[in-house]
């Protein structure tokens, strides 16, 4: 009980003896005359009082009713810690469409986030995983090829100074083309790979099977095993009818968010021989390069674009990611989600905003009885944190079917630490964004109890 | 109506958080679109300024020009086939292109169109060893009358004007007559499977009244399946990745919109609670649940409507913001007016969750009785 009794005759000990809020204060009781009628608080929090008989107001001297508050109890502490919990949950329960549909709001921002999270990872990895994700750790580049695989051209005179180079332990030739295949009974483009050396372009990331040992055979990626491309399968280049044998599957090592297959560099070179009638074998597109003992991998790089101006020599990391392309997909989805990154917070902001707003007369009652601000910002903070983390966890559900139906045609995955980052960034912004209706309860004055209330007048 | 759109002007801090959260969505909702426009306009730039109604593809190119080989005989074929008014043949190659004076690592890349019917925005065919180039190219310091060195073989051309919004594939054009193409790609990639009097499509006129998609037809049953035609739509249609980036991306705008709406729904929900006793009094004065839905639906519009011209200037600053070359951001006043139209239809559905609501609200709220 008792609890807001208590606590009521604890906060207020004069407030029992003090006259009836209907009375005027222009009807004095006997010998009450001149003396104090009450204390209000008017709309810009300034205290005034009005004394029996007199009309007008004046400042008022009274010290605030919540100074003469008495020590609590760790029992009537803990007595209101649950009924603030109980008042939490069941405005949580009473209001289930407004709070179900802040939920929905942040559901479905947690999805568009999660979606166009894995559609950035998908669409790079699918764009240059190939190069990622293959063995040379140095690949050198015609500058005319301006960084894309199949544009590059090194000609004889300047792959000998390359493997020339005393910075050079090992040289092997590179080469991509694009190509219409057979597979599964449909033309679908393709892009071959051909690698001289296994240990300069092969796919790295191979799941299942081998790699590729002899001519006419080809690892596929695992993303394309349902399309004609498993362990066993054979797809047909169109024009020229070259038949390659699928012998294994890598793992995130596509080109140009194609179907991509390496190969040896002679079932490459007799590829492109059955595609053009009489043409000859034309010079690599790339050379991959190993160190020499003692040199890293940045040193090789600068020793051989210090060799000619027509060399651009790169790490596989900055190969991959200086493809052009890579940087306008970064930029776009940087833009996008630092969008988010202000509609999430804005939204569970306003939201909470305005509930504040329609509970102040609530809150404010709260405050009189005794409940402090610390108790009811952790009230709202509970709600944000509990609605927040609802609408992540319905997001994150929503997204589950879009990765297992494949809807699109990039490998989507459910990854758990970028689901557990943006899980973890949309509840602190949705937390931070509470900072606005907590300050809001942090000005509360219980003392409007007695106004604006209406306990007293 | 009028209560609503005094107490908008009256109270407009009231609504400036939900304008404000509006506006961002609406700017989302705009820069998704303006990303697609510019990822489509930049695939497709020079395919859609071709002067044709009908394009040819060798049958195993999938649509792809730099995979596609015609020959002249199957050119013949084309051009005897009923319904065939016109055949001019099309070649391409990307390449890199160096300023005479420029460092030697400093290239620009670009790609060289040989034409024989002029696109839109194109003029006639020029000389020999000239090209038009593409006025993009105006922020990398080209200047008419420049020769630029493509390829590694470095083939000297003059540039004699520029053109405007051909982009292929987020690269600048640059348009020459048939043999300059030739040349330039003879001497850059001397492998290629490109034989002389080939090219790699035709751009076909169709005659005067006959079905495009029925002359399509009729040329590819007349070159025996050798070639595979589709009207100017259709192979725009069919450029590698344009149908995936259009729907993924209008997945996207949906589901935002679908947040925009929820938050539509949200605010003016919350609003309808905070004014239940003022509505309570207004129906008790007579005031029926139309008249009150119609305030709460013109406050809706009128904040969609502001949020969508902020948002608007907004993403025009941004797309003016960034460099040539950046983001591929087309931000177009279509784009705009459908963004804004739908961000209405979603705040319009947001707003009949307050209907309920209002329906609900009783008369006797306001003479003290129980609500």
């Amino acid at each position: 009980m008792p609890l807001r009794r208590r606590s009521a005759e604890r906060m207020h000990p004069n407030r029992r003896s003090s006259p009836k809020s209907e009375k005027t204060v222009g009807t004095a009781p006997s010998g009450l005359a001149g003396t104090r009628a009450g204390c209000g608080v008017d709309s810009g929090g300034r205290r005034w009082e009005q004394r029996w008989g007199r009309s007008g107001k004046r400042p008022c001297t009274r010290e605030r009713p919540v100074a003469v508050a008495s020590p609590r109890t760790p029992e009537d502490e803990r007595g209101v810690d649950t009924a603030i919990w109980f008042l939490t949950f069941a405005e949580l329960r009473r209001a289930k469409l407004r709070f179900a549909m802040l939920t929905a709001a942040v559901a479905l921002l947690m999805f568009l986030i999660l979606f166009q999270q894995a559609l950035q990872a998908g669409l790079i990895t699918g764009f240059v995983g190939a190069i990622r994700n293959q063995s040379a750790p140095v690949l050198v580049y015609s500058v005319d090829g301006q960084r894309v695989f199949q544009a590059s051209v090194i000609d004889e005179e300047l792959e000998q100074l390359v493997r020339d180079a005393p910075e050079v332990d090992g040289v092997g030739r590179l080469s991509q083309t694009t190509v219409t295949v057979t597979a599964a009974d449909e033309l679908v483009d393709a892009s071959i790979i051909g690698y001289e050396r296994g240990d300069l372009g092969a796919p790295t990331t191979l799941v299942e099977g081998r790699l590729a040992e002899t001519t006419g055979e080809a690892v596929a990626g695992i993303e394309d095993a349902s399309s004609g491309f498993a362990i066993g399968d054979t797809v047909v280049v169109e024009p020229g009818g070259t038949t390659l044998t699928i012998v294994g599957l890598s793992r995130d090592a596509q080109l140009n968010v194609t179907a991509t297959l390496f190969v040896g560099y002679d079932t490459f070179t007799e590829t492109l021989a059955a595609q053009s009638a009489g043409g000859g074998v034309p010079p690599p597109n790339l050379l991959g390069v190993i160190p020499a003992d003692g040199v890293r991998n940045d040193e090789a790089v600068a020793a051989l674009n210090a060799l000619d101006d027509r060399l651009e020599a790169l790490t596989r990391e900055d190969a991959a990611d200086g493809t052009p392309g890579v940087d306008q997909v970064r930029q776009s989805f940087a833009v996008i989600f630092t969008l988010f990154a202000f509609v999430v917070p804005l939204v569970a902001g306003l939201f909470f905003l305005i509930t504040t707003i329609q509970k102040t007369t609530t809150l404010t009652v709260l405050r009189a009885i005794g409940v402090g601000r610390a108790r009811l910002v952790g009230a709202l903070l509970i709600q944000v944190v509990v609605v927040t983390v609802a609408g992540v966890l319905v997001g994150t559900a929503l997204f589950v079917p879009v990765v297992v139906a494949d809807a699109t045609s990039l490998a989507l995955r459910f990854e758990v630490r970028t689901i557990a980052t943006w899980a973890a960034l949309v509840v602190a912004l949705a937390v931070v964004s509470a900072l606005i209706p907590a300050r809001r309860i942090m000005a509360i004055d219980p003392n409007a109890a007695t106004g604006r209330a209406g306990i007293e007048p | 109506m009028r209560l609503g759109l005094r107490e908008l002007r009256r109270r407009p801090g009231r609504f400036a958080a939900a304008t404000v959260t509006l506006t961002l969505l609406s700017v989302l909702v705009m820069f998704l679109g303006g990303l697609l426009d510019g990822l489509i306009a930049s695939a497709t730039g020079a395919l859609r300024a071709q002067d044709g109604d009908v394009i040819v593809y060798s049958d195993t190119a999938r649509a792809n020009l730099a995979r596609s080989d015609v020959d002249p005989q199957t050119r013949a074929t084309v051009e005897s086939t009923e319904g065939v008014r016109t055949v001019g043949g099309l070649g391409f190659v990307q390449l890199g292109a160096r300023q005479a004076e420029a460092p030697p690592r400093e290239i620009t890349p670009v790609v060289l169109y040989g034409y024989e019917l002029a696109p839109a925005g194109v003029p006639d065919a020029p000389e020999a060893g000239a090209v038009y180039a593409q006025r993009v190219l105006e922020s990398d310091g080209v200047d008419v009358g420049m020769t630029l060195l493509l390829g590694p073989a470095r083939v000297p051309v003059t540039v004699v004007d520029f053109v405007d919004d051909l982009e292929y594939s987020g690269q600048a054009t640059l348009w020459a007559e048939p043999g300059t193409w030739r040349e330039v790609l003879g001497a850059n990639q001397p492998d290629t499977a490109i034989a002389d009097g080939d090219f790699q499509a035709l751009v076909v006129q169709t005659d005067e009244g006959s079905d495009p998609a029925a002359v399509a037809a009729a040329i590819d049953d007349a070159t025996g399946g050798a070639t595979a035609s589709f009207t100017l739509e259709a192979a725009i249609e069919e450029i590698p990745g344009v149908r995936e980036q259009r729907s993924t991306f209008n997945q996207i705008i949906s589901v935002t919109v679908a947040i925009a709406g929820v938050v539509v729904a949200l605010f003016f929900a919350l609003l309808t609670i905070q004014r239940l006793a003022l509505y309570g009094v207004l129906k008790a004065l007579g005031a029926r649940t139309r008249t009150l839905f119609l305030g709460v639906l013109t406050q809706a519009v009128a904040v969609t409507l502001v949020a969508s011209a902020g948002a608007a200037a907004i993403t025009l600053a941004v797309e003016r913001a960034i460099p040539a070359g950046g983001v591929p951001l087309e931000v177009t006043v279509d784009r705009l007016a459908t963004s804004t139209a739908l961000l209405l239809v979603a705040a319009v559905i947001g707003c009949v969750f307050s209907l309920r609501r209002l329906q609900r609200v009783d008369p006797a709220t306001a003479i003290g009785g129980s609500p």
